[in-house]
């Protein structure tokens, strides 16, 4: 009795296989390629896992600390220079005004993504506002402001080669 | 960054379930509480295709986008799900009531996991600043238009970068901006913690009754862990939710080729045009698709092929209104810029591209170990004697994997070798349909090699 319930217990060890038949080709085989799939899969993802676990722990923390302003910008933490600037020109700009972005090297504490990227930022930020090439109001990054003619007239400035203004025609 | 805005998330979210779950009543109908409740991952997604789809269409007819105007499109496609109940009906499987039984302790065990890590996704995004530089310069951009302005403002959506790009992503932020109350970009990484949330129940309630949970978890759960998933899932852009719709289209397929109930390919082909319009690597998804369920079912061809066919065409038909949209705007970018046979004026690229490609799909600090086992996975149930599904995979992650080398080829402004960094790697972004694949499709070829044929469930699955 004894020996047969052992019988029973070692006939289901692995899906109905007994050891021996595992070494049989093809079933057993490929039946222990199967186990040895989850095995892994099992191992690395429990692994994995309490790595995962711990890398979203410590991006909440990160986030939780970060200031209102720095979420806010997300990703033109990297390009925005004085963060001032695009707040004022929110808060300046009507909402169904047009407003143009004039990027230039004379921004002090650029990265190298301000330039070609900031005009890009402004769109995103500042939407509703749509930005137009002939707009009254002008924020100029770095630009050089003796192009922009004696009709511009500074509303806000920054410092640092940061400017938001509008033209007069 | 409000517990209104997270309310309002939640109520979007329950009314994209509550489309999913009419529709899916009316396609296959439910034989319990509990059956309902097993597939309500899947109807979930479903109503986020179906949604979104809806949605798109409505913005390039020139219906005005608000508020009201998402709550009624839910509510016409709920009414529709009711509609179609009874001229459906003969559609509809036969379902048994299902064998009483509890969870499982493996079941239970996985189950604990899955609520941690999805706590900890959610804890991680709920306060997640917008960085990635795609989801800041046109998705969101592009979201905050529809919301703004109630349509597909000329100025933004011919202006903001990749303008080609579909805006089924975009409507459904948008939809979350108008629920959460106002363009709140950093809860909307909540919005994508649902997808996310959705796409694994889906996986999970569509296999359970096919694939041993042994099988089934351990693999949902590396596919859960990879670096790139937890890192990258809740951007708001594009790649996951396409990723999502794709995999679960792909599971879906296969899951007709073997049991052949209508409303697998019909669902498998709604989640096929909404990944059409998420990105226009959906196309390159679905050719590849089509022709795995071409290939896996060419011994019965009479009657696949047809059906196949009717799914594919029903799918891309979703799209045409929008490529009206953008082709009648001279918008370009959908296809590389060296065009077909442009291609062979660069043979140079071919063999760089396939080892770039190469290189990202077997990244371990992207993907773990997904791929090779995906890779012994077919093999097994080849060896064990199972053919359908080890030809679909082969075929479909084959094809992929070329298709990835094509892109890589014949967009010539790519320096090759392609070593940029993964964050704004398109590669890695088109492998991690893989990836997400993997979790649907590697329990099913496991289960085929270990019973040696496939779907050995046919008869008590449903």
């Amino acid at each position: 009795m004894t020996e047969r319930r052992a019988s029973d217990v070692t006939s289901r060890w692995i899906g109905g296989l007994r050891p021996a038949e595992l070494l049989e080709w093809p079933g057993g085989i490929v039946r222990l390629g199967v186990v040895l799939c989850v095995v892994v899969a099992l191992a690395f993802g429990l692994v994995y896992f309490v790595r995962a676990v711990d890398r979203l722990g410590d991006d909440a923390t990160r986030h939780s600390e970060a200031n209102f302003d720095d979420r806010e910008f997300g990703g033109g933490n990297s390009l925005v220079v004085d963060k001032r600037a695009l707040y004022e020109a929110r808060a300046l700009i009507p909402e169904d005004e047009t407003y143009r972005v004039i990027p230039g090297p004379g921004v002090e504490g650029a990265t190298e993504l301000t330039e070609p990227y900031i005009d890009q930022f402004a769109r995103y930020f500042l939407m509703p506002r749509r930005p137009a090439l002939d707009a009254r109001w002008i924020l100029c990054y770095g630009c050089d402001r003796a192009e922009l003619g004696d009709g511009f007239q500074a509303v806000w400035d920054g410092g640092g080669g940061i400017v938001l203004g509008t033209l007069e025609r | 960054m409000t517990v209104r805005a997270l309310l309002g998330l939640a109520a979007l979210n329950a009314l994209l379930l509550g489309v999913g779950l009419a529709v899916l009543a009316a396609l296959r109908g439910f034989a319990s509480f509990r059956d309902a409740l097993r597939l309500s991952g899947l109807a979930y997604v479903l109503g986020v295709a179906l949604v979104g789809i809806a949605l798109t269409l409505e913005l390039v007819v020139g219906i005005p986008f608000s508020l009201a105007g998402v709550v009624l499109t839910c509510a016409a496609l709920v009414a529709a799900g009711v509609i179609l109940r009874n001229p459906l009906a003969g559609w509809r499987p036969q379902l048994q009531p299902e064998r009483p039984g509890g969870l499982t302790l493996v079941g239970a065990a996985f189950g604990v996991l899955l609520v941690v890590y999805l706590e900890a996704l959610f804890r991680a995004g709920r306060l997640a600043a917008l960085s990635a530089w795609d989801a800041w310069a046109f998705w969101v951009p592009k979201a905050k238009a529809i919301y703004f302005f109630g349509g597909l403002d000329e100025q933004f959506f011919t202006e903001l970068p990749n303008p080609t790009y579909p805006p089924l992503v975009p409507a459904l932020e948008a939809s979350a901006f108008h629920f959460m109350g106002s363009p709140d970009v950093v809860t909307l990484h909540v919005q994508f913690w649902f997808f996310a949330c959705g796409f694994v129940a889906a996986v999970a309630g569509l296999l359970a009754p096919r694939v041993s949970a042994l099988v089934l978890w351990p693999c949902v759960l590396l596919a859960l862990v990879s670096p790139r998933v937890v890192g990258r899932s809740l951007d708001p852009q594009a790649d996951f939710l396409l990723d999502y719709f794709f995999a679960l289209a792909a599971v879906l397929t296969v899951l007709w080729l073997l049991e052949r109930r209508p409303w697998q390919l019909v669902s498998a082909s709604l989640l096929l045009g909404a990944a059409l319009l998420t990105k226009r690597e959906g196309l390159l998804f679905a050719a590849c698709l089509v022709v795995a369920a071409l290939v896996a079912s060419r011994r019965d061809w009479r009657r696949t092929w047809p059906r196949i066919g009717v799914a594919a065409l029903c799918a891309v038909a979703l799209t045409v209104p929008w490529r009206l949209w953008f082709s009648s705007r001279d918008l370009a970018g959908e296809l590389p810029e060296a065009g077909f046979l442009g291609l062979f004026d660069h043979l140079d690229r071919p063999w760089p591209a396939f080892r770039s490609v190469l290189g990202v799909v077997v990244d371990y600090d992207l993907w773990l170990v997904l791929p090779p086992l995906v890779a012994l996975g077919v093999v097994l149930a080849f060896v064990a004697g199972a053919r359908v599904l080890p030809t679909y995979g082969l075929v479909l992650y084959g094809l992929m994997i070329l298709g990835f080398s094509w892109v890589l080829w014949s967009f010539v402004e790519i320096e090759l070798p392609f070593v940029q960094d993964e964050g704004v790697n398109p590669v890695v972004r088109l492998t991690g349909s893989l990836a997400v694949l993997s979790a649907g499709l590697l329990p099913l070829l496991l289960d085929a090699a270990w019973h040696g044929r496939d779907g050995r469930w046919q008869e008590e699955a449903e």
